[in-house]
């Protein structure tokens, strides 16, 4: 028995560590999101705050972070019973409406308007009513690989391939383009192109890669498609409006290519990382993904086979032009909070001009007005790309600031992927997706 | 056979039945609330009795009936599967562990790793791309399945979760086995009975309540698998793969239908009961045969 | 030959069941550039960079707390589950009573998604001030464990003779001596195994771990998310599987160690027999 003896004792010793107090309880608690740029951003930020001379005690700012994982359900549960675990949480543009109850709307001034400019700041409203600080934006790229499309543009054994296959498959004649001038037929043809199953010449094994795992931000990739057709969530009265020509017309290209081959085979399983890794190791001419995979993509460290010839334009054009999903992270007030005047007075501070320099010089990615992001364009030529991007095709989907955004997410997610994997025909999957959106979204 | 009076079997059952009623109580009391109510997180504290209307969703949903079935058809297959392969090798590799027991270890090994993590590392080693298996498959072979695909999914899934839990099962009979006295066996050999009558005849029999406790153990957790499905795949492709413990937390967190959820979970908890009491009853009446 | 035979079914069985611990291993040793451009098994420039980065504590990721929160939570778990489950088991076995209802209740908590107990267990442990420490994730962790020991237990003590308490009982011990002079030492092997398996079960717990912490109880699981989300963000894969490595480790020594004492008593009950 000396074995359970010996675990008594350490169990014993263990235990008596229980009470020790964890992290010194600082004056205000901020909940940030965690493990990104917008973490390290944020860390460099509010060590400026505090150590601002004459910043009272109460007002400090102390940093906490839950886990990448199950965050938006952790959070969920906290905010739902009322924690004052933290004073300021984090809020996103997709989850506003679900969070609102629990929070307290903030009045930011007018310096917050020439900082971020309204369009940025509407991310954090809801109803009309600001909630949040906007600290970084979201929204997509389309990454391309220059060598390939450049050599493409030149051949013209190849150019007749590419007519070739664009009109077997699209049933258009087509010719090779230049990435920034794509429409989404010309992105399909060549992705087509260069995918091994369609052209076996191809130097690539697929000609894109789709994130099409049933999972809620894959939805926030596809819908620029619809979008850039005329789709939207609902219209002005409020009625569902995914039953249109937009969506299927959307929904169809990606079944066409996945169908085809020309995204990995196991795309009904892929997501961010999947998708990096995949365009990373070269075998992908194309992918839609996220403006955070630009750090990574173009690398030599991280991607040596794409890094030098990855391009970054915005998402194709539809006969409604182009579109790009933009939504914000930020950070807001909780209304369980212990020390509302010291969050108020951060919150503010943070959305002052200064503050949202130094947290892009840190890594962070906001939005900024042109005039303010011209401050910083030499260290971070990227906000400039994002700023540029957002405030020409950025948009929000009708109703997708509502509490219930996130399960709209959620159910198309559903839906769609069933009718991608071909679980479901598409007409099922559209009424579905109609008679649900239109149950959470009931006034 | 009752060698404890009653009052004496209730007082050991007293810190059992206290502390899951202290701790599992009351949220089971509200969990029947919400269960009859239109409750949602932002009404958690008052929330509107309605009635019967959440069953009645969820027994109406093809999506809960689909996730039934994938739970039921996963939770056979594996603990089959388990429970076979776990026989073959506690039996078979019985002489090679008595002499060196040093090689338990890789055999325990898989058990010691969450299965959500399996679930993500999977993710990397099915990758296409980034990961060994299509690596070498393409190498060798010149092509790779789409393991995660609709047909494949299913049987990627079942193949994971065997490959983790076959330990399981091979642990608890490798533990029976050795505990049957060699003499037995000895005395069989001696009478000139061949192995696989030993096998039949001793063997089996004697482990009986352990092969039937680890096919039921393992069918439990076959049945409200969750982890590594949700990593690996996400209830893909095309919802294809939604077991019932998706099905209840997909409809709690992101649906935010908290009583439809639980309403879900009061089914599943009446039916196992069922089938609980059901088994019992069989086994008390072969017991007094 | 048979010998032969034994072997390559042993070395065939280990390598397939620990294929993706053998995958994680080999990639924690990878750089980040050597991961996009060869995904075999062989490491062309092996790096402990990885290890570096988890072991680095920060006061974002402390692993060692972490680790510590996950030891004592998970034994707290296990310990409590086997000393309330022990006495409740030998009820049952030597009795009828419970084996009608409570038996299959208590079961029946290992099939629910214990999930939907979340929000009310949040409230309650907010109201009870259990929020965030290591003894309330503990006490949660013995629900998930009562179950299968439980089940074991009730096995392993309907095996042994009821003539052994008879006897004891004969001479004049009390029930409760009984139990604990007579039959434990008998069911050893199994409440060993109940304790190995409760304690990776605890271990490897992560929704309420999740739910139920948020700063000072955070379990290794929890924490080591930091390097992966399962769902909807990038993994660094190679420190997400030294993490890994690194978060199996001490529930694989736990089971090796206490494995050698289940098999060493073993051994002496068959030489006694």
């Amino acid at each position: 028995m000396r074995l359970t003896k010996t675990l008594l004792v350490v169990t014993g010793l263990i235990l008596s560590t229980t009470g020790l107090p964890g992290l010194a309880q600082a004056k205000v608690t901020v909940l940030g999101w965690p493990g990104g740029s917008e973490e390290t951003a944020l860390r460099a930020v509010a060590e400026a705050y505090n150590a601002e001379p004459g910043r009272a005690e109460a007002d400090k700012v102390e940093l906490i972070f839950f886990n990448r994982d199950g965050f938006f359900d952790k959070l969920q549960a906290d905010m739902a019973a009322g924690s004052d675990a933290f004073d300021i949480n984090l809020v996103a543009t997709y989850s506003i409406g679900r969070y609102a109850p629990y929070m307290d709307t903030i009045d930011l001034g007018a310096d917050a308007q020439k900082t971020f400019g309204d369009s940025v700041l509407k991310t954090m409203q809801f109803e009309g009513r600001q909630y949040g600080v906007p600290t970084d934006l979201s929204l997509h790229f389309m990454y391309y690989r220059k060598d390939l499309i450049d050599a493409l543009l030149q051949d013209e054994a190849a150019k007749a391939k590419y007519a070739e296959i664009a009109q077997k498959y699209l049933g258009k004649s087509l010719a090779p383009k230049d990435p920034d001038s794509w429409t989404w037929d010309d992105w399909a043809a060549t992705a087509l192109y260069f995918s091994k199953q369609v052209n076996p010449a191809s130097p690539t094994r697929y000609g894109t890669v789709l994130q099409m795992k049933n999972l809620l931000f894959n939805m926030m990739v596809f819908q620029s498609l619809p979008r850039s057709y005329g789709g939207d969530w609902m219209d002005k009265d409020g009625k569902i409006t995914v039953d249109s020509a937009a969506y299927r017309t959307g929904l169809e290209l990606y079944k066409k290519l996945y169908d085809a081959g020309a995204s990995p085979k196991d795309s009904l399983s892929y997501e961010y990382a999947e998708t990096n890794a995949a365009f990373g190791a070269g075998q992908a001419a194309t992918a839609l993904q996220w403006n955070a995979a630009a750090g990574d993509l173009t690398s030599a460290e991280k991607s040596p086979a794409v890094a030098e010839v990855t391009g970054m334009v915005a998402p194709p054009a539809g006969p409604d032009g182009r579109a790009d999903h933009i939504h914000g992270l930020g950070l807001g007030l909780n209304k369980a909070a212990k020390n509302k005047e010291g969050a108020t007075r951060f919150l503010k501070w943070l959305a002052t001009e200064n503050a949202a320099l130094a947290y892009a010089k840190a890594g962070g990615s906001p939005a900024l007005a042109p005039e303010v992001v011209a401050k910083v364009a030499a260290e971070r030529p990227d906000l400039v790309k994002l700023g540029d991007f957002a405030g020409k095709y950025g948009y929000v989907m009708t109703g997708a600031t509502s509490a219930k955004a996130l399960s709209v997410y959620e159910l198309q997610a559903k839906e769609f992927t069933g009718y991608w994997s071909g679980q479901q025909s598409l007409d099922e999957a559209l009424k579905k997706t109609e008679t649900g959106m239109a149950e959470l979204l009931k006034k | 056979m009752a060698l404890l009076k009653p009052a004496q079997s209730r007082l050991f059952l007293t810190p059992l039945t206290g502390f899951l009623m202290l701790f599992l109580g009351f949220p089971a009391l509200v969990n029947l609330v919400y269960s009859v109510s239109s409750v949602s997180f932002e009404t958690l504290r008052n929330p509107q009795i309605t009635g019967f209307g959440n069953y009645a969703l969820v027994l109406a949903d093809g999506e809960f009936w689909r996730s039934v079935s994938f739970s039921g058809r996963f939770a056979l297959v594996t603990a089959l599967a388990e429970c076979l392969i776990g026989l073959f090798l506690a039996l078979f590799l019985a002489p090679l562990l008595r002499a060196h027991s040093v090689l338990m270890a890789p055999l325990m090994l898989p058990l010691m790793v969450a299965p959500a993590m399996i679930g993500l590392m999977y993710r990397l080693v099915l990758h296409e791309f980034a990961g060994p298996v299509p690596y070498y498959l393409f190498l060798w072979l010149g092509d790779s399945p789409a393991f995660l695909s609709v047909e494949n999914a299913f049987t990627a899934l079942a193949v994971v979760e065997i490959l983790q839990w076959t330990p399981f099962a091979f642990l608890l009979f490798y533990m029976a086995y050795s505990g049957i006295s060699p003499d037995i066996r000895e005395a069989a050999a001696l009478d000139g009975a061949p192995w696989y009558r030993v096998l039949l005849w001793i063997d089996l029999p004697l482990m009986r309540p352990t092969l039937a406790i680890a096919f039921f153990i393992r069918f439990i957790d076959g049945f409200r698998v969750f982890d590594n499905v949700y990593a690996l795949t996400g209830s893909g492709a095309g919802g294809s793969t939604t077991s019932l413990s998706i099905y209840i937390y997909q409809a709690f967190f992101k649906q935010g239908a908290i009583g439809k959820a639980v309403a879900a979970s009061v089914l599943l908890f009446l039916a196992s009961l069922a089938v609980l009491t059901l088994i019992n009853l069989m086994a008390g009446t072969r017991r007094r045969a | 030959m048979i010998k032969t035979l034994r072997w390559i079914v042993f070395l065939l069985a280990a390598l397939a069941m620990n294929f993706p611990v053998i995958v994680t291993l080999v990639t924690s040793f990878k750089t980040a550039r050597e991961l996009a451009s060869n995904p075999g098994l062989w490491i062309q420039s092996p790096t402990l960079a990885n290890y570096a980065t988890v072991l680095g504590k920060t006061d974002r990721f402390n692993i060692y707390a972490y680790l510590l929160n996950s030891t004592s939570a998970a034994l707290i778990g296990t310990l409590v589950a086997l000393a309330i489950a022990f006495p409740a088991a030998y009820a049952i076995a030597r009795s009828a009573i419970g084996r009608r209802v409570l038996l299959p209740v208590v079961i029946n908590l290992r099939a629910m998604p214990l999930v939907i107990f979340a929000i009310p267990l949040y409230m309650m442990y907010q109201w009870l001030g259990l929020l965030d420490t290591r003894l309330g994730l503990g006490l949660i962790l013995a629900i998930v464990n009562i179950p299968l020991a439980l089940v074991i237990l009730v096995n392993a003590i309907g095996e042994v003779p009821i003539e052994l308490d008879e006897a004891a009982s004969v001479d004049g011990a009390s029930a409760a001596r009984i139990m604990l002079s007579v039959v434990l030492p008998v069911v050893r092997p199994a409440v060993t195994t109940c304790f190995i398996f409760g304690f990776i079960t605890a271990w490897n717990e992560f929704l309420f771990g999740l739910m139920l912490t948020t700063s000072r109880a955070v379990p290794m699981t929890v924490g080591s998310s930091f390097f992966f989300a399962a769902s909807g963000g990038g993994v660094q894969w190679g420190a997400a599987s030294a993490v890994m490595i690194l978060g199996a480790l001490p529930p694989a020594l736990l089971g090796l160690i206490m494995y050698r004492q289940i098999s060493a008593s073993m051994t002496a009950g068959a030489v006694k027999g």
